[in-house]
């Protein structure tokens, strides 16, 4: 129902009734009852004396109709008001609060920023809003965007500020103003907040203060035509060389059934592009760009649609992301039961690969192992590793064809540590001693991985199934299976690869697992799991059940200068060890920030076991845009053992190179780095769109309400009413509200109109 | 089906792996086989029947390796050079190397032409008498496609300098941009396995028997020699003035010398371990 309608058949605005308590001030209810009842008596048995000529049924109504309006008029006899605690005039103060952020100077209206809508309504001399509110309340002004200050309001805010911070703001005028009669906060935004800081403590203060905020959102809800690049989702972390995946979430308005070109660029020049088709009725879209990163360092790309000619907001079509290009080798164990052309052709695949280490310890008779690709003389001597800080020492495990009892129980157990605890990669190859037929059902290791095992059968046949492999829809978007730099190209040349054979009749994952490859039997029996993944505690954990991946390499039909089987193995070592933790590991809260925005600095510090280590010295040495270092300590957190924290505060433009060690007992644990990157950011174009649900949940927990530009102008009679503040209680009578007339001359009416009908009038 | 699961023709031996894994008991176990005499449909022709240890089986299950011989054109009009000491080395070599080590290797001799587009299935090839090679040319692409794809072809038993300068023109033409090299002593190759500290000249079978001279025509000095590629990889490996073929096909004979037979087993092994992991 429109306001005006409910304050005129109810005389009074609806927060009089929302604030206000029901009260009935006659002195003399019961004989007020007792007459009532006595007239409906009457009327009663006056009506039923008709019965014969009208019938019961009217009878009843008519009788009904009269009582209604006996009720009506005890009612409005019995005196209802409502009692509500309005403040004192001139006594109280009222805080408003005015977005000074960037997203303020978007349109608000048809020809009006929502910047110059606040100003009009809360600090022009013209304003009828202002008025109301000066000649109850004495008025503070307060800015805010990612910073809050006092305003004057001669003069007004510029509307630059780079980011909105709503809780930081309620915090400070609440306690800017502690001590004095407030009557409540007017909070005259977007609601665009993207702070990081969460809401919930801000307004739990609030309310433990009884103070109403008064919510004004200015602008849009939604907007007509607009396109958005909300989210890009990529690693923080990759290893040079190594194909990795991006998301790109993309939103728009308006433009259903049109195609756009998304433009990736990495330091300025462009890496890729992809054709977007956004759908009919589909306002989000995901996109995956497959990049790869070639040159280590921190590599900045940019991902960003052409601005459209009729776009609202242009600013929110470009997001940019850092990545981390490591340029470190990462070592990984191959241990491989019986010589296999396997270990052949994957180490001749990765041979090239700079940042990967493959070490083969290969079992060439029983008891007699040939090891390849060792950094000394000394390394993987004993066999395969018995102690954890051996096995730990490698980022990645791989598996190959080697039965379960060749290893001891407690080999098992730290090969499943080396994954839940450490945070490796493990691959399982396909081979006659893997999986079920290798017996690892029942082992540590079956929990490890993520196909489920079926049941060796000793009686039949060894299984063996020829081939063709194609990748899942989730493989098809994978990195580490891209064959091709486009999908288009490398679904056709996975459609054309010679098959491959397996010993392991795999058919299921467990939940969780993603399958990236399956493979049909070219006999026509059930489909097969070639390759699947999941996680299992800190680490990663691949099956890849094909034994003769190397005829990718070698069949005839692969011609020479083909790189299938190479892309594919480096893609696949470098995906095993892809986010496998070092013991000192660096992470910051963000990558990409503005100037002055404080960024949190945390480090995971670890012993040789990779238990965390709280006595650790930890130091991280930034070195900002002009070379100069800092040094700041990190602190233990308490929370988890091994993390420590600190917070930096980034004033300048440009790349910041952040280097962590740590230092336990005298001796060096190791080092990580990272990088931030700061600019200016367009941080307050992103979802800019008015956000109503937010507002209007701060009006509500407050006990305030919440209001549009359209509506504010009941704003300065709805804050009279309020618990906050130098208050006194008002009684507002309700018996003669135009309501209750109404309805008793309708019913009145309508009583006579039924007896006309039926002839007694 | 891929052609490495199947390969044609799908000859085996009866034979079981012996407890003892040690080179000298598996030359002892040797002189214990009678020669039994056979007929293979289509290689008679081929075989000796004196020269077969045991019944050929057909093996249905695949292996991963298949010892593989080098099946090409030659300017010999009476029989094949291809096919000397074919099949009873390669058997015998296998029992060997089934039992050395754990690989798991087919127990049949597995021959297969150099323009057969299924050869590269196969990433070890053998061949023998190429002194008298005369390659065609789709042999001559095929083997150059197998060699830069991957595999790994080991030549043996030729003599001197004629048989040299006859195979070195042939495979000049397979892989024109790689030199021939000698492989020293301290290369991986040689310690994969068995460390080996000396190339031995290894006879054939009757100068063995009979405790003649170890060489033949001109060739004295035995050469372990190999074409690399750019990253190091062993092409071809080269054994030249030295017969391992005979040593393994003789390996059971009282009268050939034990110590030609167990260098023969040791670098043949060394070849097959080194072959399948690098």
């Amino acid at each position: 129902m429109p306001e005006s309608l409910f304050t005129f058949l109810f005389k009074y605005r609806p927060i009089v009734f929302e604030r206000g308590r029901l009260v009935f001030e006659t002195s003399r209810p019961i004989v007020l009852l007792l007459a009532a009842l006595a007239v409906v008596l009457v009327l009663g048995t006056v009506y039923l004396r008709q019965r014969a000529r009208v019938g019961g049924s009217t009878v009843a109504v008519l009788t009904a109709i009269r009582t209604m309006v006996v009720a009506l008029v005890v009612l409005a006899l019995f005196r209802p008001a409502l009692t509500i605690s309005t403040v004192v005039p001139g006594e109280n103060f009222l805080a408003i609060l005015i977005d000074d952020s960037r997203s303020m100077r978007l349109a608000g209206g048809e020809s009006v920023t929502r910047g110059a809508q606040a100003l009009e309504a809360f600090t022009s001399g013209s304003s009828e809003l202002l008025a109301g509110l000066q000649e109850r309340f004495t008025i503070r002004y307060y800015q805010f965007s990612d910073i809050t200050s006092r305003m004057d309001p001669s003069h007004p805010p510029t509307f630059s500020g780079r980011a909105t911070d709503i809780g930081a703001a309620l915090d400070y005028v609440r306690q800017d103003l502690t001590g004095v009669p407030l009557a409540g906060l007017v909070l005259v935004t977007d609601g665009a907040d993207n702070a990081d800081s969460a809401l919930t403590d801000p307004l739990l203060q609030i309310k433990s203060r009884g103070i109403p905020v008064y919510t004004v959102g200015l602008g849009e809800e939604s907007f007509r035509r607009d396109i958005e690049v909300t989210r890009v989702e990529a690693p923080a972390q990759v290893l040079r060389g190594s194909a990795f995946a991006v998301d790109v979430m993309l939103q728009q308005h308006g433009y259903g059934g049109r195609t756009v070109t998304l433009i990736v660029e990495e330091e300025g020049t462009i890496a890729t592009t992809k054709t977007v088709e956004f759908r009919r009725g589909q306002a989000g879209t995901t996109v995956r760009v497959n990049l790869t990163a070639e040159t280590a360092g921190p590599r900045g790309y940019r991902f960003y649609i052409e601005p459209l000619a009729d776009e609202r907001v242009r600013e929110n079509n470009a997001r940019d992301i850092l990545v981390s290009v490591s340029d470190g080798r990462q070592k990984i164990l191959y241990f491989e039961g019986e010589p296999r052309w396997e270990v052949k052709f994957l180490r001749k695949a990765v041979a090239d690969d700079e940042n990967i280490q493959v070490v083969v310890l290969q079992r060439t008779a029983e008891n007699k192992y040939l090891r390849l690709g060792v950094d000394d003389a000394l390394e993987l001597t004993r066999g395969f590793p018995t102690t954890r800080e051996e096995l730990f020492a490698y980022r990645g495990l791989i598996l190959g064809s080697v039965e379960a009892s060749y290893f001891s129980h407690n080999q098992l157990q730290i090969i499943e540590e080396f994954v839940g605890q450490r945070g490796g990669g493990l691959l399982f190859l396909g081979g006659r001693a893997s999986f079920a037929e290798g017996g690892y059902a029942g082992t540590p290791l079956e929990t490890v991985l993520p196909v489920v095992l079926e049941d060796a059968m000793p009686d039949e046949p060894a299984f063996l199934a020829e081939v063709q492999v194609s990748p899942t829809p989730s493989g098809m978007a994978h990195a580490a299976i891209q064959l091709a730099p486009t999908l288009e190209a490398s679904t056709e040349r996975w459609n054309t690869l010679p098959p491959l054979t397996t010993p392991n009749p795999i058919h299921r994952v467990k939940p969780g697992a993603t399958v990236l490859l399956t493979g049909a039997p070219l006999n026509g029996d059930d489909e097969l799991v070639v390759l699947a993944s999941h996680h299992y505690g800190r680490g990663r954990v691949i099956a890849f059940t094909a034994q003769d991946s190397w005829l990718w390499q070698m069949h005839a039909d692969m011609p020479l200068e083909d790189m299938t089987h190479e892309r594919l193995w480096r893609q696949m070592t470098r995906w095993l060890v892809s986010t496998v933790p070092d013991r000192v590991t660096v992470e910051t809260s963000k990558n990409r920030l503005s100037p002055g925005e404080p960024v949190i600095i945390r480090a995971e510090i670890q012993d040789s076991s990779y238990l965390g280590i709280n006595g650790a010295t930890v130091t991280a040495t930034i070195t900002d845009p002009t070379g100069a270092e800092t040094s700041v300590p990190l602190e233990w957190t308490v929370e988890e053992d091994g993390e420590y924290q600190t917070v930096f505060l980034p004033t300048q433009r440009g790349t910041y190179l952040i280097r962590v060690e740590a230092e336990h007992a005298g001796h060096s644990l190791g080092s990580d780095d990272t990088e931030i990157r700061t600019a200016y950011m367009p941080t307050e174009f992103f979802g800019a769109e008015m956000n109503a649900p937010l507002l209007r949940r701060i009006a509500d927990e407050t006990g305030g309400r919440f209001y549009t530009a359209s509506t504010m102008a009941g704003l300065a009679e709805d804050a009279r009413f309020t618990e906050s503040g130098k208050t006194v209680v008002e009684i507002y009578e309700l018996w003669d509200m135009p309501a209750i007339l109404i309805l008793t001359l309708g019913l009145i009416g309508a009583e006579w109109g039924l007896r006309r009908r039926r002839g007694l009038a | 089906m891929a052609g490495h699961l199947n390969p044609e023709p799908d000859l085996a031996l009866r034979d079981e792996p012996t407890s003892a894994p040690a080179l000298t008991a598996i030359v002892a176990g040797f002189l214990s086989l009678g020669t039994v005499p056979t007929s293979v449909e289509g290689q008679n022709r081929l075989v000796d029947p004196s020269a077969m240890v045991a019944q050929p089986v057909v093996d249905s299950v695949p292996h991963e390796f298949y010892f593989t011989r080098a099946m090409y054109s030659d300017i010999r009009a009476r029989f094949p050079s291809w096919s000397v000491d074919y099949p009873k080395a390669d058997r015998q070599f296998l029992i060997g190397l089934r039992q050395l080590t754990n690989i798991d290797a087919s127990g049949a001799e597995h021959p297969i032409r150099l323009d057969d587009p299924a050869l590269r299935e196969f990433p070890v090839l053998y061949a023998v008498e190429v002194g008298y090679m005369s390659l065609t040319e789709a042999e001559r692409r095929g083997l150059r496609d197998y060699l830069l794809a991957g595999g790994f072809l080991v030549v043996d038993d030729f003599w001197g300098t004629w048989e040299w300068l006859n195979f070195e023109r042939q495979i000049r033409t397979v892989l024109p941009e790689y030199a021939i090299v000698d492989i020293p002593l301290d290369h991986p190759l040689l310690h994969v396995f068995y460390d080996i500290d000396e190339i031995v000249q290894v006879p054939n079978v009757g100068q063995g028997r009979s405790g003649g001279p170890t060489w033949e025509k001109d060739g004295y000095i035995p050469a372990f020699r190999g074409i690399m590629n750019e990253e190091g990889r062993i092409l071809v490996a080269i054994v030249w003035n030295s017969d391992l073929g005979d040593a393994w096909e003789w390996a059971e004979d009282p009268f050939y010398p034990l110590r030609f037979s167990n260098f023969a087993y040791q670098l043949g092994v060394n070849l097959m371990v080194y072959a399948m992991s690098h």
